[in-house]
């Protein structure tokens, strides 16, 4: 798989304008190669750990079957179609796959350029397309005014410090979620309320953060998600914060992984964390007074912390800071960590197969016979407090921050 | 070709949701763990023991051959549809657990379990499936029977045979066979579901199996001896076994196979050894599970190993299996395709096989590496090699013979674990005889005259 260069983009844009000049086949196979492919040896192992095949039973939602699609259209055996661009789309992107293949392939990769891949060749679907053009037009994921970024925070009782500094060490990058969605307001108020309270000097970008680019890469939309980038690495720049923390672990993913492969060397000298990378920091030096909560908690690893960021412990080292809390795993966790489905945007596509997944893990969570889970991930959080509302489960969802800001309140 | 009206059939049997005739489903259906590729015409994923008689009844009339299948991991394609093209019959939905019998210590499964999923739900009872194919997450119960998959373990425990008390199958008209029980002696007439284990889909449909179990070891301890000479490694393990030990596993691991694992993950493994030996010994008892460990340590190192060693912790255990648990993936990443035989040898013959399978590798120019079970004389000779060089592939098929003749001139045989299919089929009468084939035709025709059963796999029909 190549690394995405811009020119390259420039070109598949270009082969696309040219009236449907490629075939989708030419245009996907240019990209995907049969080289790319046989690093997989067909084994099968894969099939184990991803939670499309596991509650779909189907070889078409296995890491190696769609392998087996892309190898077959590089070697012109087929030709791609709705269909075959659904196997995709399905995808959560969890890199379960990635961890699980003997052979070392780094398969969410391939899958994710299957996804640019299928972009190029008009074969995305609708609903991702129009959320493709609402980002374009109004630089977030609701496609409300995005000088409207702080509506999170109005009806705090205390303005968030960060909307007025001047001079901040870090900049906390809210993401689209925690800034829109009403259901996650509480993640980012929770957050401020405890940088605040660890008296961290921080800036809110308001208006000037844009979507940070991940649903468009998921798109496929590879130049959208440059353009975005290009803001957001500006915007910071222009603050004068030497740090951004992030909430959003997607946000995260994609400043620490996607941004130096899209824009080279000018995010270098930025420094990115996750906020839970920032609380373990904080509650060590001994700036957070958390105050004891009796609880018992499981911790659900986000995708794109966990195993696409190697983040397993400071979630779990502040929870575990917390007097009275304990945490219990459920029998999947770290690296084996199952999608809640949330993830690759499946649920703009198929929200029925994100039910079948998120019950599986939510089952794994009652099997703990914990009161909460944990996790690190406004989508997360969304995903499994719906499964929990469906399955009529007693169990609460909340993010780390959330019960930060709970402990210090408490 | 299936007709409008076959697949409507098959519709009104499973429903629309699981009947496939897109080119991007059954591309996904057109592979197994090998090479071996060939797209069936259509693809049918029943839920029921019923659903799967209503499939195979419209199939017998239609002579539309069927490969039934669980996970697709086979390694001699069994489960690819071969020139007949045909029906995938894929039993994956069928995967639950239907019985936990801890009085009588049984399992009674649907076909697509997954091996490692049973095992997880008996041993949290305290119960024990042994048979561990190293495809143990990635293989169904059902494809374990109709191959009668092997694995580390079964020195000590047996093979997959040694657990199946009944199954349920469907017959090729339709017909749903209902063989075997609880009763651990049972001489009722003919053992059919014997006849079923091993028989790759060609006799009968498996839907459901009764499967043995046994109480849990609750302790396990790890060694591993190094040798430099392949013949002192074969006799100690003779000794060993001779001295009354029974390790729970006894793998051996070549010089080639010990580079290309220390190429690829630097574990420190010594690369003068002639053979690396990694030894288990497990039960309900520490004390006596530790006394045979140092009991077989100790046997290793009069033997002539130049280096034995046993693990003292969880992760000291996980240190030495990982290098044997990725022999794998190191070959995968030298070449493109390996084809991973599976003779079974007498133990005695392991060096000379060993020996004869190298000058092999030699005389062709192919990298083999050699690795398997030494307790159980199964060896697993690797050829590595790129499918897509013409040359190199025809020279891979002369090895592949080769190394076949090396096992039956040593009284070994083809497979010891992963079945004939399509890749073994021309060396079978040579191994068996011509009576022997003739038999298993004559069974064959008896239960599925029409030959719709996963044609071509085993011998021609």
């Amino acid at each position: 798989v190549t690394v995405i260069t811009e020119v390259e983009t420039q070109e598949i844009e270009g082969q696309k304008t040219e009236a449907g000049a490629k075939s989708a086949r030419q245009t996907l196979s240019e990209l995907i190669g049969q080289e790319d492919t046989l690093g997989c040896i067909r084994c099968g192992l894969c099939s184990y750990t991803c939670p499309t095949y596991r509650v779909e039973r189907c070889e078409s939602a296995a890491p190696r079957g769609r392998i087996a699609l892309l190898r077959a259209v590089a070697e012109d055996k087929l030709a791609p179609s709705e269909l075959f661009a659904h196997k995709f789309y399905d995808c959560v992107l969890c890199a379960a796959c990635t961890a699980a293949c003997p052979g070392g392939m780094e398969v969410d990769r391939l899958l994710l350029e299957a996804r640019r891949g299928l972009y190029a060749a008009g074969l995305v679907p609708e609903k991702l397309a129009a959320l493709s053009r609402q980002i374009e037009a109004s630089h977030n994921i609701s496609g409300e005014d995005n000088a409207r970024r702080l509506v999170w925070s109005e009806n705090m009782e205390q303005r968030p410090a960060g909307a007025e500094q001047a001079q901040a060490d870090v900049v906390y990058f809210v993401g689209c979620v925690g800034s829109f969605f009403p259901t996650s307001y509480s993640i980012p108020q929770s957050f401020v309320k405890a940088l605040e309270a660890g008296g961290v000097r921080y800036a809110l970008l308001a208006g000037e953060e844009w979507c940070c680019g991940y649903p468009a890469l998921l798109s496929g939309n590879v130049d959208l998600a440059r353009r975005l980038a290009e803001h957001n690495v500006e915007a910071i720049r222009q603050s004068g914060a030497r740090r951004v923390v992030a909430t959003c672990p997607s946000c995260y993913h994609v400043f620490t992984h996607v941004y130096p492969e899209l824009l080279g060397d000018v995010t270098r000298d930025i420094g990115i964390v996750h906020s839970t990378e920032l609380l373990d920091e904080m509650i060590k030096e001994g700036r957070l007074p958390l105050k004891p909560l009796d609880m018992v908690v499981t911790y659900h690893d986000p995708c794109d912390l966990g195993r696409k960021s190697k983040l397993y412990e400071p979630p779990r080292a502040v929870i575990k800071a917390i007097p009275g809390v304990k945490l219990v795993e459920m029998a999947s966790h770290h690296a084996d960590a199952l999608c809640c489905g949330g993830g690759g945007n499946v649920e703009t596509n198929d929200p029925a197969l994100v039910e079948k997944m998120s019950a599986r893990r939510l089952a794994q969570a009652q099997d703990t016979g914990a009161q909460t889970i944990v996790t690190a991930c406004q989508q997360c959080k969304r995903t499994l407090t719906g499964a929990a509302r469906r399955e009529k489960a007693r169990l609460r969802t909340v993010d780390v921050v959330e019960l930060v800001c709970k402990s210090l309140e408490s | 070709m299936v007709s409008e009206q076959i697949i409507r059939e098959l519709t009104e049997v499973v429903g629309p949701a699981y009947v496939h005739t897109d080119p991007v489903d059954l591309q996904c259906y057109a592979f197994d763990a090998t090479f071996e590729e060939w797209r069936p015409d259509i693809v049918v994923r029943p839920a029921t023991t019923a659903e799967v008689a209503g499939v195979l009844t419209i199939c017998n009339r239609a002579r539309l051959p069927v490969i039934a299948r669980g996970m697709g991991s086979g390694l001699a394609g069994g489960t690819v549809p071969a020139q007949f093209g045909g029906l995938v019959l894929s039993l994956t939905r069928m995967d639950h657990i239907l019985e936990i019998d801890e009085q009588n210590m049984t399992a009674t499964v649907e076909a697509g379990v997954i091996t490692a999923d049973l095992q997880t739900a008996v041993e949290a009872r305290g119960l024990f499936y042994p048979p561990d194919p190293s495809s143990i997450k990635h293989s169904t119960l059902g494809g374990n029977v109709a191959c009668n998959a092997g694995g580390p373990r079964c020195l000590k425990y047996g093979v997959t045979k040694d657990y199946v008390m009944g199954v349920k199958a469907v017959l090729a008209d339709g017909r749903i066979l209902a063989a075997g029980g609880k009763p651990i002696k049972y001489v009722t007439g003919y053992d059919l579901p014997a006849l079923l284990i091993g028989s790759e889909g060609t006799l009968a449909v498996i839907t459901e199996v009764l499967l043995r179990l046994i109480a849990r070891p609750t302790v396990t301890m790890t060694g591993m001896a190094v040798f430099h000479d392949l013949d002192q490694a074969s006799q100690a393990v003779n000794k060993v076994l001779q001295a009354g030990f029974l390790p729970a596993t006894l793998e051996i691991m070549d010089d080639t196979t010990i580079h290309t694992v220390e190429e690829y993950l630097h574990l420190g493994l010594p690369l003068d050894a002639a053979a690396i030996l990694i030894f288990e010994s497990d039960g309900r008892d520490r004390t006596v599970v530790q006394a045979e460990l140092d009991g077989m340590a100790g046997l290793f190192r009069s033997a002539g190993a130049s280096e034995v060693r046993v693990a003292q912790s969880e992760e000291e255990r996980n240190a030495l299996w990982r290098g044997r648990r990725s022999v794998s993936p190191s070959l995968a990443r030298r070449r493109p395709n390996k084809l991973g035989e599976d003779i079974s040898l007498p133990r005695s013959a392991i060096p000379e096989a060993v020996r004869r399978i190298k000058a092999i590798g030699r005389q062709y120019g192919l990298p083999i590496a050699i690795f398997g079970h030494a307790g159980d004389g199964n060896l697993h000779p690797n050829i590595m090699f790129d499918r897509r060089d013409a040359e190199e592939w025809a020279r891979v098929q002369k090895a592949s013979a080769a190394i076949f003749a090396v096992a039956l001139e040593l009284g070994g045989t083809l497979t010891g674990e992963h079945g004939v299919g399509l890749l073994k089929r021309p060396y079978l009468e040579g191994d068996v005889g011509a009576t022997a084939v003739d038999v298993m035709r004559a069974i064959k025709r008896a239960l599925d005259p029409n030959g719709i059963l996963n044609p071509g796999k085993i011998f021609v029909h």
